[in-house]
């Protein structure tokens, strides 16, 4: 397929100015400049487009809201904390083709009216720190950013916000405290974002990839774009994929490309011929799906049918050597030294689900141990402040769902079969 | 109107609120641990969670907003689920050591397990374990125990705004921290204690003494501290007071404290308590009988009063002692000695301040709520940090300056370092100048009201002195937001009263409070500086403000006291010091103040007691100036008597009596005793007696009952009319300024953590605030090259001394500070002072001091 | 304290943003970089040149895990162990940076060279295991491959 978010990325110097402009580059936003905004938010609407953040909300409907609010500023923030383990989709475009996201950035600004964006990138990428500040200075030269932006008078100010190592700060309302200088922990909602957002203004969250859409919605118009991939969630899609596979990589695929199809066709299949035990479809958030579980449509709508979720659709894939427990318990590791402390299902819940994790892991499990897996689990699950710790305990329950007997097995040998 | 269903009751709302507080309305309990009703809502504990029809999930009641048509059902078998499975979670980590743990008993966790927990956990991993924490004095932290509610954290930042506490690290390991991680090193306002649900922050104070259940009786105050006059309770157990809680909601402090009211209440049972009267003989004083002591004090005031007339005496009354006991003494002074030489040591600051206010606006214009600052658009304090002075009145002024209030401070208030919009820094002692030009400023625009046609006068022989502009930073700002405000307050500390040119500040600030409409605040350090004018311990007035040199008001009063007033002026504070080094007072009667360490001017105050022929002291403590005294009377002070004080809104409140261990004797019933013997009984049964005949006499208090004061409302004026305001004396207008160049200048500094002689002997805050501490700004450090901890000598031309030094970074100027709390060691005692010539407020400005390093 | 030049480095940081408190994040990466770690001293620092209370500084910089409150080594290794890694035998160079280097997750080596800290997914599971060397990606990592990059770093 040929691709348009990852164009042009293997050129050494693909995050220049000068050859993205080659290539095509700002011309939408020339021509996005030339609509009204409203035309603009018609032609997102058309799209179809769906939050590539993980949770899949329409996007023109958030925007709709937040132009809808007449407190101004308005704060466009580009959620680029890509913090999800097994995400790395971001990343290409953040250091390849920063340009893109720029461009993507001022048309949405412009549609929302707002005059000042700030990418929240997470600290683990330093590298791309230097690109973007790099590729926003070059922006600021050519007049793609500033108070006259190609002369038409339009303004949009971009910076860069570095977070500090905290997976919280993804979700949108603790990005906005940390970008305030606080701690990344969640707000409540409502209000929502799109009215009491950052510094107290209505503020948009977009995820890099959302944002580096538009670019390709204005070329090729709304309703050719709504017919790439999926019907009821439409575009292309990056996909991460790592673990046991041939090719692991990003790869741009419509939305709904097959699971299999992502590991057999596009990532080379299983590395050294070994067989497929598991794959976490979405990041470590998203439940597992066994090898049985694969046949399914990667898009927001079908995965949850499937068992799954489509998340940030990073694809960790498993050959049989793996060892579920242990996965089970890296996971919980992940989820307790991330839970930001906030409530007390999360904090605790987390902390209690990996020692005891720990624990069945070490050959020191315990009659009745998954039922109180499942138990502590049961009483997170759709009762913590936010979704993080839903996603530990639907991580630990897909886990039961699927491998139970590992975890059986584990108690009654006292030890790991897979070590 | 909202209406909603909560558990199949109809609810209507008249404002909106959470579904919690809707439920709470309707008398329906929600179990709650992270919301605080003082606190923004938080929705971390899940306790709380609900059913809601047509929501899918359980919803956190606290953070739930109640909207119209809402069908809530707070009880379910899942809701009892759920809850049992949170709190199952909360005992995880959390240690099960009730029995050990001083919160057993009004542990809101330990209730909740009560009613909703599992009967037992199924925890079998190792807890997390914390060092209970003991660095500090007078906090400990366990936070083992802690369940990250962090009400402590919101109360501190949020309501507070100390932000000396934070919750470190993040997830399972966070943990209410201070700063330094050791001791707290803030304002020990112990308002993140009366949030903490749980034993994770505790008072070492009472540590291990007992049992929330084994209070004996709980005693609801006033307390004894400040000007404020926070409403608090008592818990005592075997005639000892266990500790001081204040009770949210309740009084004007809603629940809040701050060090002194809170920690401060140790001196009650300190060892240094007067345990009998004393009497000098041979030069010696010695333990005398109570009937020995008042029988002796009787004949030489007698005598004296016999011989040289009543003016020969003279009394000093108390902004520490109630109402009832200084409306005996003012009466005790003019009736039985026959003398109106009665002031206070008010006189130096809050006193001198509020009459001239009064005369020139009229009686009450300080009668303002403490509540309408925190509505304030523009609020200008001026000589004085209401954060250290007044602080729960400080507490307003932050709530305003977050709120969006500009706040303007003329001066140095570090109490409000975090919270100021407009700093103003005019040159150092020539303040009044500044708040002159910026009168002539506003008058210009504003043009004069014609209502105080004298007022008026004044504002613009000012305006014709001043172009109304001026250079200095924050000036036209300061300006631009007054004439903009559509509601302004303004704040007037004692720095600016103290000064011989002290009228002109308070003229100013009278004129911008008449122009601009303000509401005006008077700083008070004490709790009844109020109510010592009220009842009359002034020379010139009566009790209610009646002038004495009017007769129809004499002539009322004579006929309920049943005798003649003496007709001539009394003397002031300064004079009546002065009148005693001539010879022409011979006798001093001191009732709670400790003139000596408490004016400046030390050597001449000495000289001024020394040349007395009787010097009577009445206090709780042996006071420098007691050791001075022929007779010493021991008193009770605050928990130990009932009566009312007044506060700095002229609210009146009751002062109820807790304990009853010493053997002082109440003020109002020493000096009873003292006038039967003198031939003038007055025959007083108890404080609420004195009140009734105050109620009856006083043109301000009229109907005044303790049942009323009770209720917490009695406002001034209760009753009562007002004064019309009368005025006397204009300001000189620009009569000079002076000029102020020398290298160091010294000065008071008021202390958070102290006030007066009652502090010294609270355990607590001698812990917090050891010991007095010269403090310096650090451009003078430089010049000095001393540093933070290095003994300094400072000589003044009155005396010297030597201290610490500490470097403070919110001192810009050449002032160096130091507190005058420490025994032995006050500032005042190495300060001269010059008499303002029409409040007859001793100055201390521009006092130039030497400082070398030892 | 900060000199005059980091001064106006945050001045500039300030604004950035339409509220100064927003440039904390920043500054402590600033303070980090002067101080080698968030000392008190350098988190005073930071309070004061945003006027922020120094309690709200350390509660915030606690709460990020890429702030460092202890000196560290010379250069700063992040390891990735998430899942993706971790299958990929990252908890084996784990044990080899232990074995050959002495270096203990959170410690740092005797010579004061590396300090090891272990990271939650960086982004680099295409490619892992992987790590940063101070601000440098190394992925597709094996213990040799590791002992050949350290030795560039001194
Ligand atoms: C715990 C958590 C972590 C998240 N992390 C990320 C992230 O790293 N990147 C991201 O784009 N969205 C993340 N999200 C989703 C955001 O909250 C938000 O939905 C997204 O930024 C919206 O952008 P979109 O509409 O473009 O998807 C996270 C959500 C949660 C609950
Ligand atoms: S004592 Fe007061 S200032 Fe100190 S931590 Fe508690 S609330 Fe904050
Ligand atoms: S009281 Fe509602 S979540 Fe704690």
């Amino acid at each position: 397929m040929e691709t348009f978010l990852l164009k042009n990325i293997d050129s050494p110097t693909s995050a220049e100015i000068d050859e993205y402009v080659r290539a095509g580059g700002y011309r939408n936003l020339a021509k996005a400049l030339g609509m009204t905004p409203k035309e603009v938010l018609e032609e997102v609407k058309k799209s179809g487009l769906r939050g590539r953040g993980g949770a899949g909300f329409p996007t023109s409907m958030k925007w709709s809201f937040a132009i809808a609010d007449p407190k101004f500023p308005k704060y466009l923030l580009c959620n680029a904390d890509e913090g999800e383990p097994g995400t790395f989709k971001d990343r290409p475009i953040l250091e390849k083709n920063p340009h893109l996201l720029i461009e993507g950035m001022v048309i949405s600004g412009y549609t929302l009216g707002a005059e000042y964006g700030y990418i929240y990138l997470r600290g683990e990428y330093p590298g791309a720190r230097d690109i973007l500040d790099r590729a926003i200075a070059q922006a600021y030269e050519k007049d793609w950013l500033g108070d006259n932006i190609a002369g038409k008078g339009v303004t949009f100010h971009l910076a860069v916000h570095q977070g500090a190592g905290a997976y919280i700060c993804g979700e949108e309302t603790a990005l906005i405290e940390s970008i305030e200088g606080k701690k990344g922990q969640p707000r409540n909602k409502p209000p929502f974002p799109v009215n009491v957002g950052a510094w107290g203004m209505p503020t948009i969250v977009n995820n890099v990839e959302t944002l580096s859409n538009m670019p390709l919605i204005m070329e090729i118009g709304g309703e050719a774009y709504a017919r790439i991939g999926s019907a009821d969630c439409p575009g292309p899609k990056l996909f991460s994929v790592s673990g046991h596979v041939t090719r692991p990589g990003v790869y741009e695929l419509p939305m709904g490309t097959s699971l299999r199809d992502i590991i057999y066709t596009h990532a080379g299949g299983m590395k050294n011929g070994k067989k497929l035990k598991a794959v976490i479809p979405g990041g470590i958030s998203t439940p597992v799906l066994p090898e049985s579980g694969i046949d399914c449509a990667m898009d927001f709508v079908a995965m949850p049918k499937a068992g799954s979720m489509l998340g940030s659709g990073a694809v960790i894939v498993m050959d049989e050597s793996v060892c579920m427990v242990r996965v089970a318990h890296r996971a919980l590791k992940f989820f307790e030294h991330e839970s930001c402390g906030k409530c007390v299902p999360c904090r605790e819940g987390t902390d209690w689900l990996r020692k005891s994790l720990e624990r069945i892991e070490k050959g020191e499990g315990k009659e009745g141990d998954i039922e109180l897996l499942t138990d502590v689990s049961g009483i997170m699950s759709g009762r913590t402040f936010c979704p993080l710790g839903d996603g530990a305990a639907g991580v630990v329950l897909g886990m039961l769902k699927h491998f139970r007997h590992e975890f059986q097995e584990h108690i009654k040998e006292r030890k790991c079969t897979y070590s | 109107m909202i209406t909603l269903t909560i558990n199949d009751k109809e609810v209507s709302l008249d404002r909106p609120m959470s579904v919690l507080e809707a439920a709470r309305q309707a008398g329906i309990k929600i179990p709650t641990l992270c919301y605080h009703e003082a606190l923004k809502p938080y929705g971390g504990c899940r306790l709380c969670v609900v059913e809601v029809e047509r929501m899918p999930k359980l919803q956190t009641a606290c953070t739930l907003t109640a909207a119209d048509g809402m069908v809530v059902r707070t009880e379910s078998e899942m809701i009892a689920k759920v809850r049992r499975g949170i709190l199952e979670f909360l005992l995880i980590n959390h240690p099960l050591d009730c029995p050990y743990c001083d919160k057993a008993g009004e542990c809101e966790l330990q209730d909740l397990v009560n009613k909703y927990g599992a009967t037992a956990g199924r925890y079998r991993e190792e807890k997390r374990k914390v060092p209970e924490s003991h660095k500090d004095h007078i906090l400990t932290r366990n936070m083992e125990r802690c369940i990250v509610c962090t009400r402590c954290v919101r109360m501190c930042n949020d309501v507070q705004g100390a932000s000396a506490i934070a919750m470190m690290g993040r997830g399972g390991h966070t943990r209410m921290e201070p700063f330094s991680s050791a001791s707290f090193n803030c304002e020990y306002c112990g308002n993140c204690l009366s949030v903490c649900p749980v034993g994770a922050i505790l008072s070492r104070l009472y540590i291990h003494s007992f049992r929330p259940w084994q209070v004996d009786t709980e005693v609801e105050t006033v307390c004894s501290y400040c000007g404020v006059g926070c409403s608090m309770v008592v818990q005592v157990r075997d005639d000892l007071i266990k500790r001081v809680v204040p009770r949210m909601g309740l009084g004007l402090n809603r629940g809040l404290l701050c060090s002194r009211g809170r920690f401060g209440y140790e001196y009650i049972h300190s060892q240094d308590r007067l345990k009998t009267p004393l009497v000098r003989r041979n030069g010696k004083l010695e333990q005398a009988t109570w009937s020995e002591a008042l029988r002796h004090v009787a004949e030489r005031l007698t005598g004296i009063k016999k011989a040289d007339g009543g003016s020969a005496i003279a009394g000093i009354a108390s902004a520490r002692c109630t109402n009832e006991e200084n409306y005996v003494f003012q009466k005790f002074m003019r009736m039985a000695c026959g003398s109106n030489n009665i002031d206070s040591l008010s006189r130096a600051g809050f006193a001198a301040a509020q009459k001239y206010l009064e005369e020139l606006l009229g009686q009450g214009i300080t009668a303002n709520m403490i509540e309408g600052l925190k509505n304030s658009e523009v609020i200008l304090v001026a000589g004085g940090d209401p954060g250290t002075v007044n602080p729960v009145l400080g507490l307003a002024i932050r709530e305003a300056f977050r709120r969006g209030a500009k706040v303007a401070v003329v001066g140095h208030a570090r109490g409000l370092e975090r919270f100021t919009s407009i700093r103003l820094t005019p040159p150092l002692f020539r303040e009044e100048e500044f708040l002159e030009e910026l009168l002539a400023g506003v008058s210009r625009v504003r043009g004069l009201r014609g209502e105080k046609l004298d007022v008026d006068r004044g504002i613009r022989a000012i305006s014709d002195a001043y172009p109304g502009i001026s250079g200095l930073e924050g000036f036209d700002e300061l300006k631009h937001a007054l004439l903009d405000s559509p509601s302004t307050s303004i704040v007037l500390g004692s720095g600016l009263v103290q000064h011989s040119r002290g009228h002109r500040a308070i003229f100013a600030v009278a004129g911008l409070t008449y122009l601009l409409e303000a509401r005006l605040y008077l700083l008070a350090e004490r709790p009844n500086e109020q109510g010592l004018i009220d009842m009359g311990c002034v020379p010139e007035m009566l009790p209610g403000g009646r002038p004495l040199n009017n007769h129809d008001y004499t002539r009322k009063f004579e006929e309920a006291w049943g005798g003649p007033i003496p007709e001539e002026d009394g003397m002031t504070l300064m004079e009546i010091m002065e009148g005693a080094k001539e010879g022409r007072v011979r006798a001093l009667y001191i009732m709670g103040d400790n003139p000596l360490v408490n004016l400046p001017g030390g050597p001449l105050i000495e000289e001024a007691l020394k040349a007395l022929d009787f010097l009577v002291v009445q206090d709780m403590f042996l006071t420098e100036t007691g050791r001075m005294a022929d007779v010493v009377l021991p008193a009770v002070g605050w928990s130990e008597k009932s009566g009312t004080y007044t506060n700095i809104e002229r609210r009146i409140q009751l002062l109820r009596k807790a304990v009853g261990n010493s053997s002082g004797m109440e003020d109002w019933k020493i000096i009873n005793d003292v006038s039967g013997m003198m031939g003038y009984p007055m025959a007083y049964e108890d404080a609420e007696s004195i009140m009734d005949e105050i109620a009856r006499v006083s043109p301000l208090y009229r109907d005044l009952t303790y049942r009323e004061i009770g209720k917490g409302n009695s406002l001034w004026p209760y009753h009562g009319e007002p004064l019309r305001g009368e005025i006397h004396e204009l300001p000189a207008a620009v009569n000079g300024t002076g000029s102020y160049t020398a290298n160091f200048y010294l000065a008071p500094e008021k202390v958070l953590f102290h006030s007066g002689t009652t502090s010294r002997h609270s355990q607590a805050l001698m812990r917090i605030c050891p010991e007095p501490v010269l403090r310096i700004g650090p451009a003078a450090a430089d010049t000095l090259g001393v540093r933070e901890g290095d003994r300094v000598k400072v000589s003044t031309s009155s005396g010297s001394g030597e201290f610490p030094l500490s470097i403070d970074r919110t001192i810009s100027d050449n002032r160096v500070l130091l507190s005058n709390n420490f025994e032995g060691s006050g500032v005042l005692r190495l300060m001269s002072y010059r008499l303002d010539p029409v409040t007859r407020a001793p100055g201390i400005e521009g006092c130039e001091a030497t400082i070398t390093r030892l | 304290m900060f000199n005059d030049t980091v001064v106006k480095e945050i001045d500039d940081i300030k604004s950035r943003y339409p509220d100064r408190k927003s440039a904390l994040l920043p500054s402590l990466y600033v303070a980090q970089r002067e101080f080698g770690w968030l000392s008190s001293e350098a988190m005073e620092s930071v309070a004061r040149a945003l006027n922020v209370p120094e309690s709200v500084v350390r509660g915030t910089a606690t709460f990020y895990a890429m702030f460092r409150h202890a000196p560290a080594g010379r250069h700063v290794i992040q390891l990735c162990t998430n899942v993706s890694c971790m299958i990929l035998g990252a908890e084996q160079l784990v044990d080899f940076l232990k074995s050959k280097y002495g270096l203990t997750p959170g410690g740092t080596t005797e010579d004061g060279r590396f300090s090891l800290v272990i990271m939650e997914c960086i982004g680099a599971c295409g490619t892992a295991p992987a790590m940063l060397v101070d601000t440098d990606f190394h992925d597709n990592l094996s213990e040799k491959r590791i002992e050949e990059i350290l030795e560039k770093y001194k």
